[in-house]
């Protein structure tokens, strides 16, 4: 077939727009974990790099002042006028990514449940229509600023709408929290005992453990809680790391040194949104360190045309398993959750979760 | 794995990166683009170097990453570049008409609706076949030679429009 001239001319004319393309060797280098000139937090948003919105739990109650509040809860006092409250836990990476996505129910007896929505959940955004669940935050952020109103104030309510709708969960508090507080919460600590199975080496999140129990502290814990590449099971292996990690800080922080909780209490406020109607006071001096974790059921992988690759949900299942996830004195973990494949070799149940002096990949 | 991907990146990224900035005509957006996309793939490779042809897979992920998500900020990247390119016009030293006509070309393919752009690079920058097109925009063949011949027609009809129109 020959080209018409008016044919030969588009060639020429793609062709030529493709010759604008960039140095493969810069976008080369990037891949391999530089950073972009131009846009520093392109990379840093593209890899995944992300919060442990997870660690909200620990960290919301570290921000309150506890000068009249004990550090460790007397179990035999009554809980005064407590009730049961359920948090929208958000971790973001610095832009509006809400990379970790975490709906906690706190008890009165100030015991923790929390379930993980993994960020690439298919899920209908009230008001866009179906998207990936860490979509809502973005878009009603771009929508608001365009408007100039908050971006995060709407991104916020868009996501707590979005999270009601799926799990049939009212959500009563949020709290967001950036990522930067960890490294630094890590080091106020002295250090978050973890244990790998193997050594983790990553370029995009920078993690470079060896084997075994040890103790992380700056860099390094951040690093461990963001590493998705290079994970058998990516996102999933993930939020488990940040379940471990989670327990590892909350112990730390209970059985730590009280004189540190002025220092902890200061980071952890600088990195960290709450709606406005939230005691956290009382709630803090309520929370105790025994924190169940979950991660919503979750359907097969799809590839949507408009949205790439995503998890299928089921909102009639993710519904029933946090009615029953979130039930008064529940205890272990419902049926139905996701559950992180185990090795082959070992034989842990279906739906188990890593506690925190287990090792994990 | 990881050595498969890496090889697919060393053999692949120049190629996808053109591929990119033909679709977007934004060399930056197609950087972004084409970035964000070898990282979501580097995590699915176990999945995607098993296809036939993981180049397909990968621009497919490429071309839809365009025609979705980003869709309004490249709409306002492209008037941007149509400024620099009447910028760069009299600054050509020798016009020769043949790049005169080629550039005006361009200008007309950077403003046709995204999927008729993404056809026509489709066609005639990757030579791909109406079949590979259509599994690639997920959409029929027939879509396709319709997309294509609603391009072909309107950069005919603006063939002899003076550029002012475009601006």
């Amino acid at each position: 077939m020959t080209d018409t001239r008016q044919e030969s001319l588009i060639r020429e004319a793609i062709a030529a727009e493709a010759e604008q393309a960039v140095d493969h060797r810069t976008v080369l280098a990037n891949l391999h974990g530089k950073r972009s000139r131009r846009r520093p937090f392109a990379l840093f948003a593209a890899a995944g790099l992300t919060a442990a919105a997870t660690a909200v739990a620990v960290i919301v109650p570290l921000s309150v002042d506890r000068t009249a509040a004990p550090a460790s809860v007397d179990p035999a006092a009554p809980p005064t006028a407590a009730t049961t409250r359920t948090v929208l836990l958000i971790g973001l990476d610095g832009a509006a990514n809400t990379d970790s996505v975490v709906l906690a129910r706190v008890g009165a007896d100030g015991a923790v449940s929390a379930a993980s929505l993994p960020r690439d959940s298919l899920v209908d955004i009230p008001g866009f229509g179906q998207g990936k669940l860490n979509s809502a935050y973005a878009r009603a952020h771009a929508a608001a600023q365009a408007e100039g109103r908050d971006g995060a104030a709407a991104g916020v309510e868009a996501l707590k709408r979005t999270v009601e709708a799926l799990t049939g969960v009212a959500v009563d508090h949020y709290a967001a929290l950036e990522m930067a507080a960890f490294s630094t919460l890590a080091d106020a600590v002295g250090g978050v005992e973890v244990c790998l199975k193997r050594p983790a080496r990553d370029p995009f999140s920078g993690v470079d453990l060896p084997a075994g129990s040890q103790s992380l502290t700056g860099a390094q814990a951040l690093a461990f809680i963001r590493q998705r590449h290079g994970l058998a099971n990516g996102e999933l292996d993930r939020i488990v790391r940040q379940h471990v990690f989670l327990r590892a800080l909350a112990t730390k922080v209970v059985q730590g040194d009280p004189a540190k909780l002025p220092e902890l209490a200061r980071v952890a406020a600088t990195h960290l949104r709450v709606d406005p109607g939230w005691d956290l006071a009382e709630f803090a001096a309520r929370i105790t360190p025994t924190v169940r974790t979950a991660i919503i059921p979750l359907g097969g992988e799809v590839t949507t045309p408009d949205h790439g690759h995503a998890l299928s949900v089921d909102p009639a299942a993710v519904r029933a398993f946090m009615a029953e996830f979130f039930a008064e004195g529940a205890t272990g973990t419902p049926t139905g959750g996701h559950s992180v494949p185990p090795p082959a070799a070992e034989t842990h149940k279906p739906g188990r979760q890593p506690s925190a002096g287990d090792c994990v990949d | 794995m990881p050595d498969d991907y890496d090889q697919f990146v060393t053999d692949r990224l120049d190629r996808l990166l053109r591929y990119a900035t033909a679709l977007t005509c934004d060399k930056y957006l197609a950087q972004d683009i084409v970035q964000d996309v070898l990282l979501r793939a580097r995590t699915k490779w176990g999945r995607i170097g098993a296809v036939e042809v993981p180049y397909l897979y990968v621009k497919r992920m490429v071309t839809n990453e365009y025609l979705s998500w980003r869709r309004r900020r490249a709409a306002r990247d492209i008037s941007a570049t149509h400024v620099s390119l009447d910028e760069l016009a009299p600054a050509v030293a020798d016009p020769a008409v043949g790049h005169a006509e080629r550039d005006a070309m361009r200008v007309r393919i950077a403003v046709l609706p995204r999927k008729q752009r993404a056809a026509l690079v489709l066609r005639y920058y990757e030579d791909s076949t109406d079949a590979e097109i259509a599994r690639i925009l997920g959409c029929t063949e027939g879509t396709v030679r319709s997309h294509i011949s609603r391009a072909l027609h309107t950069l005919r009809v603006n063939e002899n429009t003076p550029s002012e129109v475009l601006r």
